[in-house]
């Protein structure tokens, strides 16, 4: 797959506690990204935050610490990105959703992935 | 009803049956006038607690499900021994460079618990008292 220079950047703000269908909901966005041959997707986990609710959620205070943030960033072209929003939407619950141009610089398999690929 | 509420439960339920098996057999073999069986419950709580969030915390390799994580450190660890969750958060302000909020968490646990406890048993006294 080639991704051009030109790119857009999602990120996707949830919480691990979000669920689709008996799984993680960041799983299942990954597993659909994949599904539609997106570039890539990167699942982080952050130790503290809040969201719409002002609910803080640390990693901190035991009892805060059950539904911390989740980010999944995806770069892929615009019209892809954008085809893709439909599908999240579906998926999604509370969260948030930002896109912001990006250049890409390098976007390439690692050597023993490309080997095993050829 | 709330499903995680049952793996606190169960995780609790264990927690308290471990605490009493080891504090019984700590006391009974260490602990003639000192309560060796509650310390060792203390410190073991602790130490579990640590390896636990170590394996499961934002850095850890092990990302385990929030109701993994609820019943493993709130329930078995905290129905083992609240100390635990006291340890926890303690250590946690002390990484983040926040000593005076954890002296005066453990200030204030030590402090404020031997209130409690004393408040209680001579409200009970005074309760009981015979009544002119």
């Amino acid at each position: 797959m080639h991704l051009p220079e030109d790119a857009v950047l999602l990120r996707i703000f949830i919480g691990e506690s979000d669920r689709w269908e008996h799984q993680p909901l960041y799983e299942a966005i990954v597993l659909k990204a994949r599904e539609l041959h997106l570039a890539g997707a990167t699942v982080l986990r952050g130790p503290m935050g809040f969201g719409k609710s002002s609910r803080l959620h640390t990693a901190k205070i035991l009892r805060l610490s059950m539904d911390l943030p989740v980010v999944i960033e995806i770069v892929d072209t615009e019209a892809k990105i954008q085809a893709f929003l439909p599908e999240l939407d579906r998926m999604m619950q509370g969260g948030l959703v930002t896109l912001e141009r990006v250049k890409v610089i390098h976007y390439r398999a690692g050597q023993r992935a490309a080997a095993e690929a050829s | 009803m709330k499903a995680h509420w049952f793996w606190l439960f169960v995780g609790g339920g264990l927690g308290t049956v471990l605490r009493w098996s080891v504090s019984g057999w700590v006391a009974q073999r260490f602990g003639e006038v000192f309560p060796w069986g509650t310390l060792a419950v203390n410190v073991t709580g602790s130490f579990l607690v640590g390896f636990l969030a170590g394996l499961m915390g934002p850095e850890g390799r092990w990302w385990a499900a929030p109701e993994t994580r609820q019943f493993l450190l709130f329930g078995v660890c905290g129905g083992y021994t609240t100390f635990s969750s006291f340890s926890l958060q303690t250590l946690n302000l002390m990484e983040d460079g926040q000593w005076a909020l954890a002296g005066a968490n453990v200030l204030l646990s030590v402090v404020l618990c031997l209130t409690g406890v004393w408040l209680g048993r001579h409200l009970a006294l005074w309760v009981q008292a015979p009544k002119v």
